[in-house]
Formats: structure tokens, sequence, C-alpha cells
């Protein structure tokens, strides 16, 4: 039997490992840090509450529903905002304060939704958990091998559409080089959309499971966009495989720290957890601002690297 | 505004009390939106931690100066209840500041202007503090990285003031001393004038700095820094200096709103009203010069703050608080704005000198977007609003 501390940890880091992934794709494909990344997530949680709560059904069943409504929402801001402002030539600076626009947009219409939900229905739609809602398999709850699944579902479709479909290598190719891309004709209009739709989905898909095992209410979203970003950051900031183990890295250590921590120094310390990402976001930054990375890209001009590269290479003729 | 100064003793009231409070906030705000104007709008240092420094000049306030003025107060023969620890803090505090150090400050005006003066100096000098902590780990990196330190920044600043209740009283919050009790008439009135006087001086500061040499070379470090680099300057010292000195007049800023509300708890600072606001005003108006500045932060105080006078007429209509209906409105705007007027309302004006000839000295630069080119030798041009084929 596994502890529900670290069901718990196992669970938050396979979530923000999703979003991290799709933070760390938005950014290769945009080239900008999309600060609304978490709020999709919290419109996820407001998926599953409509369908647990109001509808009665299984939050399962709403998780195509989340996936499609969160790729819907992303690609209507990449139309109506980010793709608007790109083709007039907005730099990174303004398409993130865009972003950040819409972060307050987006967090405000949850807010509002929320009261709404209060008004009609008469439940109490700020502050919940979904745990009754979840079915048990052999004593565990349904929500830890279901995200475990889905965040390892994530990353090996994710590594085969990247690597072996066309429109994955479309999407390395404009992460590249944008204009040698387009020269190859490759339409980077069409590649950024399916991009927002992806990483939009992705992230509501996975903030669907939030509330299965945390806490929630309307600000979630815009609270764990701190853990993305730490994630995406351990990761190398442009790298997907980066974001895979740097993401999984900061929400399991998030959790853990906390808890070792607590046990140490003093259940106080549990107030500051949100500074156990910033630490990682500082740290990074001041030590290896490539990430996981530079310290790879490092290893590799190494002696070591060298002759590890032979070893795997072996008999593939590289 | 000539009677609402003079108006001596006389109790403040309806529209009086909200044009005091638009001066208020204005004059609060352009310090913010300046100093950001100075950062962005001239060197192009993405500021996104405002809230940060805002909240350094509250909490001088309530944890600095406060202390100063109980030590001045229990010196000067006044008994004040404990106030050590934690509990003591927050919940003498109250009895402490309006009972027993409030009538004592307006015995002694020269006392609470020095207190008031000190408490300024001090915000400057921990405002830029943070702002050298700040630059420390991303200001050598691209923008891009400096903005996520920031930003993240500004929700931490808040968890230290939630849980440390020596700093602002914890959730609770704690009351300031009033340092402008011996001003007989009302204290919005008297902060409201200093507060614009402040940014008066802070503009003046500004406007000579940016008209100097130093200015001419922020902005080019803000138009091509790969440039400013080669002739030998010291692009990462310059822009870290730009930052500090901007966090510092920014912290100004929190102690005026400390002690306008007389009370300081961290859940008025948050990133959204402290970072987000300034940072519409500036894109509203137009970056880069403060005319626009000044203009952009008239139209956003003026809407918020009408909006708030008229809650009770607005909640009639709506089930919600009406400061989310608040957030979608000025999120939009800030949207629309740049989509439709990307230089903002009064666009910049580039520096020119009489007698130089521009037009032959500068061609106009021939953009070629990439992004575009295939896609019009595909499909030949088509009309914009069919975005699904572009």
């Amino acid at each position: 039997m596994i502890p529900p501390l670290l069901m718990g940890a196992i669970i938050y880091a396979c979530l923000i490992t999703i979003l991290s992934i799709g933070f760390t794709l938005t950014y290769l494909t945009a080239k900008i840090p999309n600060f609304a990344h978490g709020t999709y997530a919290g419109i996820g949680i407001y998926v599953s509450y409509t369908i647990s709560k109001i509808m009665g059904l299984s939050p399962y069943i709403g998780m195509p529903l989340a996936f499609l409504l969160g790729g819907a929402i992303s690609v209507a801001i990449f139309l109506l905002v980010i793709g608007v402002l790109q083709r007039m030539g907005g730099g990174a600076i303004v398409l993130t304060i865009s972003t950040l626009a819409i972060q307050i947009f987006l967090t405000a219409s949850l807010n509002i939704y929320a009261f709404w939900l209060r008004e009609v229905y008469k439940t109490y739609s700020m502050m919940f958990m979904l745990k009754e809602f979840d079915f048990y398999i052999g004593g565990y709850p349904g929500v830890f091998p279901v995200t475990l699944a889905l965040c390892v579902v994530t990353v090996i479709v994710l590594h085969y559409m990247l690597t072996r479909t066309k429109i994955g290598v479309a999407m390395r190719a404009t992460a590249e080089d944008p204009e040698l891309a387009s020269v190859l004709g490759i339409n980077i209009y069409r590649v950024q959309l399916f991009s927002w739709f992806l990483t939009g989905g992705m992230a509501c898909l996975a903030g669907a499971f939030l509330p299965m095992w945390f806490q929630s209410n309307p600000t979630t979203g815009a609270a764990i966009i701190t853990s993305i970003m730490a994630g995406s950051l351990l990761g190398g900031f442009e790298n997907v495989y980066g974001a895979i183990i740097g993401g999984f890295g900061v929400g399991f250590s998030e959790i853990l720290l906390t808890y070792w921590l607590q046990g140490t120094i003093g259940t106080w310390i549990g107030e500051y957890r949100p500074l156990i990402p910033m630490f990682f976001l500082i740290a990074i930054l001041l030590l290896e601002p490539r990430g996981l990375q530079g310290v790879y890209e490092r290893l590799l001009a190494t002696k070591t690297g060298e002759r590890l590269i032979r070893m795997f290479s072996r008999g593939r003729g590289v | 505004m000539i009677e609402l100064i003079g108006s001596l003793a006389g109790e403040i009231t309806g529209e009086a009390r909200l044009i005091v409070d638009i001066a208020m906030f204005f004059g609060l705000l352009v310090i913010v939106a300046m100093a950001l104007n100075f950062q962005y709008g001239n060197a192009g240092v993405p500021n996104m931690g405002c809230a940060v420094q805002v909240i350094v000049g509250a909490f001088t306030v309530s944890a600095i100066t406060m202390r100063l003025t109980f030590w001045i107060v229990e010196s000067a023969g006044i008994k004040l209840l404990p106030y050590y620890s934690d509990f003591d803090w927050v919940y003498n505090n109250q009895i402490n500041v309006h009972v027993l150090v409030n009538p004592y400050l307006k015995e002694h005006p020269m006392v609470a202007i020095s207190l008031l003066l000190f408490s300024m100096a001090v915000a400057l000098v921990l405002g830029a503090f943070i702002g050298w902590l700040m630059s420390l780990p991303a200001i050598r990196l691209k923008a891009t990285y400096l903005m996520i330190v920031l930003i993240t920044m500004a929700d931490t600043s808040q968890i230290f003031g939630r849980n440390i209740p020596q700093i602002s009283g914890g959730t609770l919050g704690v009351f300031v001393p009033n340092v402008f009790a011996w001003y007989p008439g009302d204290r919005g009135v008297i902060t409201a004038v200093i507060t614009l006087a402040i940014g008066l001086v802070a503009f003046f500061i500004f406007r000579t700095m940016l008209n100097s040499p130093y200015g001419r070379l922020m902005r080019a470090i803000r138009e091509n820094e790969v440039t400013v680099a080669s002739v030998g300057k010291n692009v990462v010292g310059i822009r870290r200096n730009i930052l500090v000195f901007a966090s510092g007049i920014t912290a100004l800023a929190g102690v005026l709103n400390a002690f306008y509300f007389s009370f300081v708890v961290e859940a008025n600072y948050q990133r959204a009203w402290w970072t987000y606001w300034p940072w519409l005003m500036l894109i509203l108006g137009g970056p880069g010069n403060n005319a626009g500045t000044f203009l952009g932060c008239a139209l956003v105080v003026a809407m918020r703050r009408i909006i708030i006078y008229y809650k009770w007429f607005f909640d009639q209509y709506f089930f919600f608080p009406i400061s989310y209906f608040e957030d979608i409105l000025l999120g939009t705007l800030l949207i629309v704005v740049m989509i439709f007027r990307p230089s903002g309302l009064i666009p910049e004006k580039l520096l020119y000198i009489p007698g130089v000839p521009y037009g032959r000295l500068v061609r106009e630069e021939v953009k070629v977007d990439w992004r575009k080119a295939p896609r019009a030798r595909a499909a030949g041009e088509k009309p914009r609003w069919m975005f699904w084929k572009r």
C-alpha cells in the first residue's frame, strides 16, 4: 500500500509534468511564456465540478469535454489575441503582457461562473474537493492510476508525434527556426494553431484531475503557474523532454519537501510551500540558466559524455 | 479643488470624497506607472514586480516606522500596552495606535512629519535593495526570464506578510500611526496633496534623467543593446541601476498608500492591482512618454474609482462582486488597445534635433514578414476576416 502522501505527490507531479510540457510547447512555437497556462487548469477544475456536482455524473466522463473545451479556448485566444499581435509584429514583452491580461480575464470569468453556480444551484463552489465522486480499485482511489497512466501516455504519444508524424516534425522545425521552416513550405500559422489547441487541451485535462485530490478554488489555476514555470525552467525551457523531468521533479519535491521540512523544522513551514518552486526558479537561474538541458550538454562535452555517446550509439551507425 | 484643500475641519462627503479618492489614487499610481515607464518604456526592462516594491514600502511603515513611533512615544512618557509578542502586536495595536499614539502625534507635528520623511527615506533604501535582490537571478538573461522571476516574486512577498505577524499583522492587518493627525481638516485631502506633490517631484526627477545623456543611453539600450555594448557600455550594469533606482521610487507609493488607509494588510497588495494596473496604464497611454502615462493613469484610475464608488448601484444588477466585472472590462481594454492602438493613445515622439536631415540619414526600415511570405505565395491575398484559412 502506497502512503497517501506519496500518492498525492505522484498525482501532483504527473499533473505538473503535463502542464509543464504544454508551457514549454507554447514557448517553443510562439516564443512567449504563457502566463494564462495555469488558468486553463482552472477551467478544467470547473468542468469537473460541473459534471460531477451539478450533473451528478462521474468526473471521468467530463475529461474529453475538458480537453476539447480547453483546446477551443486556447485556439480562440490564439486567433483573437496572440496571432493578431504576432502578425502586427508585437515583441515578446507585449505578447507576454497580453497573456497576463488573458489570465486576469479568465480568472475573473471563473470567479463569475462560480458565483453563478452558487446563485442558480445553491451549491458551495468556491472551495471544494471531489474525492467522493472518485471510484476505487483495490483500495486505491481511481485518480492515482489514471493520472499516472495519463502522464505516461502523454509522454509516449508526444514523443511519437514529435519524432514520427509530419505535424510533430513541422512543430520541431518551427521551434528551431520559423523562417527556415516557412521556406520549406511549412504553414507556421497552422502549426501554431495546432500546438495551442494541444497545449490548451492538455492543460485543461490536467486541471480536471486536480480537484479529485487537492482542494481547489477559482484561483488555484493562477497559483500553480509558479510550479509550472519552475518545472519548465528546470528542464531547460526550450526542451520538451527536459520539461518532463523538470515538471515531475518540481511537482514531486514541492509536496515531499514540504512534508520533510514540516517534520524537521516545524509545521509552520507548511505555509511557505509556494516558496519551493520559487526557490527552484532562482537556484536554476543563478546556477545554470539553461536548466537540465544545459547540464546535459555540458556533460556531453566532457570525456565521460563522449564515452557515453559511443556506448549508447553502438550499432546504430551514428 | 481649492475649496477642498481649504476645507479645514469640515467633513468631506459625497462627490467631493470621490474627487479626493481619485486624486489620491492618481498620485499613487502615477508614481508606480512613471517608474514603470522609466524602466520599460525607456530602457526596455520589463519590471513585472511592481507589487513587490510597493509592498516593501507598506511593510516599511508597518514594521519599522511603527516601532520607531512606539519607541518615541514611550520615551516621551506615555505608557503603551505591550506589543512585543505576535499576539500583542496585533491585538493591542488598535488601542496603541488610535488611543495612545495618535493624540501624541496631534500635539507634536514635527515628530509626525519627521516620521513621514523617515519612512519615505527607509522605503527608498529598502525598495532599492529589493530591486537589487530581484535583479540578481535574471538581469543578465533574456527579458522573458526576468519577467518570470519578477512575476512570481509578487506572490512570494505576500506570503511573508501573511505568515509573519510581526511585519504587518498577518491576515488581520495592523493600523499604522496617523502622521497627519496634526492637520485639522480631512486626512484624505492632505494625503492626496502630499502624494500629488511627491508625484510631481518624481516626474521632474524622471524627466531630468530621461533628457540627460543617461536617458539617451537608456533608449539606445531599448532599441539595440548589442550596439550599445559594442561601443563599450556596460549594458547589464545600466539595466540593473535602472531597476534599482525605479524600485526605490516605487516603494514610496507603498508608504503613501499605507498612510492614506492608516492600515496595512498584505491582501491589499495583490499582483493584479499593483503590477497589472500600472502596466495597463502604461500600454493604454503609450509607453515611452510621460504624457501618455499621465493620461492612461487618469483614465484607468477614474474608471476604477467610479465603479467602486457606485458599487451599490451596480450590485443590484449583478449576482457577483463587481470587481470581477471590472477585471474583465480592464483585461479586455488592454487587449483592445494593444490590437488597435499598439503605440498607445499618445505615441512616443522620437528625439528630434533641428537641423539634422533625418530623412537622408535614416532610411525606412523594410521589414519582411517571413511568416506571411509562403502563405501569400501559395494562396494569393485572402480577405482579412477569413482567419481560419490563413
